[in-house]
């Protein structure tokens, strides 16, 4: 059987079987290759209808030899190599010739396991580590002397799912709508047998690429205040964001007696009571307090933005803050102008964004804009907090991929982590959403276009703007607060340049940072 | 007669009862920890009522090195010390530090603030929410309750 790979020149790392023919790769699978079996090649393996029996034979006597040997296979993961088991014939025959332990003289050097290399996907759900793969063919030629085990990955049918995601993105990309529909009708069945994160996670990628072929796209992707509000109490990541950056903008407003601050999402408001609190409880007494909230129009027409600005209100009078509120409707922050925010002569500004900037990039020229006028308000501080992940490659295998490991590690962390379980269904729905319409919208539907720090960092400094260091309170603050959660070992703050990252074991998966205004250049005369 | 007098005095004198003098009292509990404090809640309905309703007890168990005025007006205009105590002090304490030393320790300004921070964000949600007991946990602080293992 012919097992030419094809690394992909752009060297990208993808689960996939190796293709029997040619370049064009993946999307011959529907052929029909000498015999192959078409419902098994749909799923990536390449039996010959002939064959079939002897298959099942082979795969009984493994199973049997693998009962034996299970117990000293972890002595030996460190050898381990993984071969390919798309092609299940000629894998079966070398992996019952290495239980057999005859000494490894002719093990089929062909199967190296760099095309199906698990790392692509890191991240627990998928992929368990513990056993190294050999990603250089020519390593296995000197392996002959030492003995080597296989060792077989439990997850089959994760992996499996794993596979299938990637080849139905793949064939969406390249437009090959009838092998998509067949490999989305799979992705389903094999979401079904997968527990916890993975099933969750598969089951919304496989809805979102359902979507995309059938065209049904969701009418209007709104994370209603409810869903965000289950959110931020099943987990860290919008606490951390709000307790990072309202120590920045306390910092900022150190000595100043009217402050205002703009924020560009109010939702619930949940961030500024804690402010408040710490400004009421600095030396010298509290600021004047104005607050300026910014919010989508409400989906049932009543006045969302002003309700809250009561509550806060009442809030502040109970600790004696003088305090101010506005809040303003737009459906996107370009409707925002400078005119309408009442800024006032003696007052410092504070503008704070909270997964709002990325919503901009699916307009061209929006993310300017609002710069712009973010330019003309002076503010002290801009405090911005994103995703950190790249969902807004050019290409969509590029852009499903790196959504697939980063929901899989958000859902990961929320799996871990003990919370009653209405949060715990809503904030993945919440997640779903977002999932969604990454996935299945394109144009300025897609809204969903997270970019990491460095991109946020390369915009904001060609933008006029400065970084301002997150200082070491913050640091603290934030790793107090993840120590408080009971699924606390798994969360980790890093500092990044002066800014703070959060993230899940050793995926980062959210950062805060702060800017100013760059220093204007001397005038000369 | 002066001497029954006097032994009557005397006997008055030794018997010292500690629920006449509250100020005493209030002095002795407000140095309790925790646990201790709930204990001496059920002694008799004097303790009891003295732990219920004055706040100032639970002053000195929150922060107990770092209290001024200013701070004691939040709190108080936030819920209270007790209230303080039960839904945040305490859960970030066990989980922040080993239980034997959490007594004794001091706080440092990191804990005091997130403890605020985590107080504030308790109360402000109770703001629309009426129904909520005063010594339930808000949803935001859920996170904060043990688990129950099932």
């Amino acid at each position: 059987m012919d097992r030419t790979r094809d690394r992909d020149e752009a060297g990208r790392q993808q689960l996939g079987s190796s293709s029997g023919t040619s370049s064009c790769g993946k999307s011959n699978l529907w052929k029909e290759e000498g015999g192959m079996d078409e419902l098994l090649a749909v799923v990536g393996y390449k039996v010959r209808s002939s064959d079939m029996a002897e298959v099942a034979q082979k795969l009984e006597r493994l199973d049997e030899a693998m009962e034996n040997v299970q117990d000293s296979l972890t002595e030996h993961s460190n050898d381990a190599f993984y071969y390919n088991p798309s092609d299940i014939s000629n894998w079966l025959e070398t992996m019952l010739y290495n239980f057999d332990s005859h000494p490894p003289e002719e093990s089929n050097k062909d199967s190296a396991s760099s095309d199906y290399d698990l790392k692509a996907i890191p991240g627990k759900a998928i992929y368990d580590g513990g056993v190294s793969t050999t990603s250089n063919p020519k390593r296995l030629k000197s392996v002959e002397s030492t003995s080597t085990v296989v060792v077989v990955d439990w997850q089959e049918n994760g992996i499996r799912l794993v596979h299938s995601l990637m080849e139905c993105a793949e064939a969406v990309e390249n437009n090959n709508l009838p092998v998509a529909e067949a490999l989305v009708k799979q992705i389903g069945f094999l979401a079904l047998s997968q527990v916890g994160a993975m099933r969750k996670v598969a089951t919304y990628f496989a809805e979102a690429l359902a979507r995309r072929i059938y065209h049904v796209f969701p009418l209007q992707h709104s994370l209603s205040d409810t869903l965000q509000t289950h959110f931020y109490e099943s987990c860290p990541y919008l606490k951390f964001a709000h307790f990072t950056t309202n120590q920045a903008i306390l910092e900022a407003f150190q000595g100043k007696s009217r402050v205002h601050v703009i924020d560009f999402g109010i939702n619930q408001g949940m961030q500024w009571p804690a402010l408040m609190q710490a400004l009421a409880l600095r030396t010298g007494g509290p600021p004047a307090f104005r607050l300026t909230g910014i919010g989508p129009p409400a989906a049932d027409n009543s006045d969302h933005l002003q309700e809250v600005g009561s509550k806060l209100a009442q809030f502040a009078e109970t600790i004696h803050v003088q305090f101010e509120y506005h809040g303003f409707v737009a459906n996107c922050l370009t409707d925002l102008d400078v005119s309408m925010l009442d800024l006032r002569e003696d007052e410092s500004v504070a503008l704070n964004s909270v997964f709002e900037f990325h919503k901009l990039l699916a307009r061209p020229g929006a993310v300017e804009k609002v710069l712009s006028v973010v330019r003309q308000i002076r503010p002290e501080i801009l405090t911005v907090v994103e995703q950190e992940a790249n969902h807004n490659g050019l290409s969509f295998l590029d852009r499903f991929t790196e959504s697939l490991h980063y929901y899989c590690t958000l859902f990961d962390s929320l799996e871990v982590s003990p919370v009653n379980p209405q949060d715990k269904a809503m904030s993945e729905v919440y997640l779903g959403k977002q999932i969604c319409n990454v996935v299945s919208c394109e144009g300025m539907d897609r809204v969903e276009r997270h970019e990491t720090l460095n991109q946020w960092r390369n915009r904001f400094s060609s933008a006029g703007f400065s970084l301002i260091h997150l200082g070491s309170n913050a640091f603290k603050q934030a790793s107090m607060l993840l120590a408080l959660f009971a699924g606390g070992d798994g969360y980790k703050v890093e500092e990044n340049n002066g800014c703070l990252m959060l993230g899940w074991h050793t995926r980062a998966l959210i950062a805060t940072s702060a800017w100013q205004l760059a220093a204007k250049s001397v005038v000369t005369l | 007669m002066v001497q029954e007098q006097h032994r009557g005095e005397q006997e008055k004198r030794s018997r010292f009862f500690i629920n006449d003098n509250i100020d005493i009292l209030r002095e002795i509990l407000k140095r309790l920890d925790g646990p201790s404090l709930g204990v001496a809640a059920c002694v008799c309905r004097l303790w009891c009522s003295l732990t219920r309703n004055d706040d100032s007890l639970w002053e000195h168990l929150c922060f107990r090195h770092v209290s001024t005025a200013s701070v004691r007006a939040v709190v108080v205009a936030l819920g209270g010390y007790k209230r303080l105590y039960m839904v945040c002090v305490r859960p970030v304490l066990s989980r922040l530090g080993e239980s034997e030393r959490v007594r004794r320790r001091a706080w440092t300004r990191h804990e005091v603030q997130l403890s605020l921070s985590l107080f504030c964000i308790d109360s402000y949600e109770r703001l629309g929410n009426g129904r909520i007991a005063s010594d339930a946990s808000t949803s935001s602080l859920m996170f904060l309750c043990n688990t129950i293992n099932v």
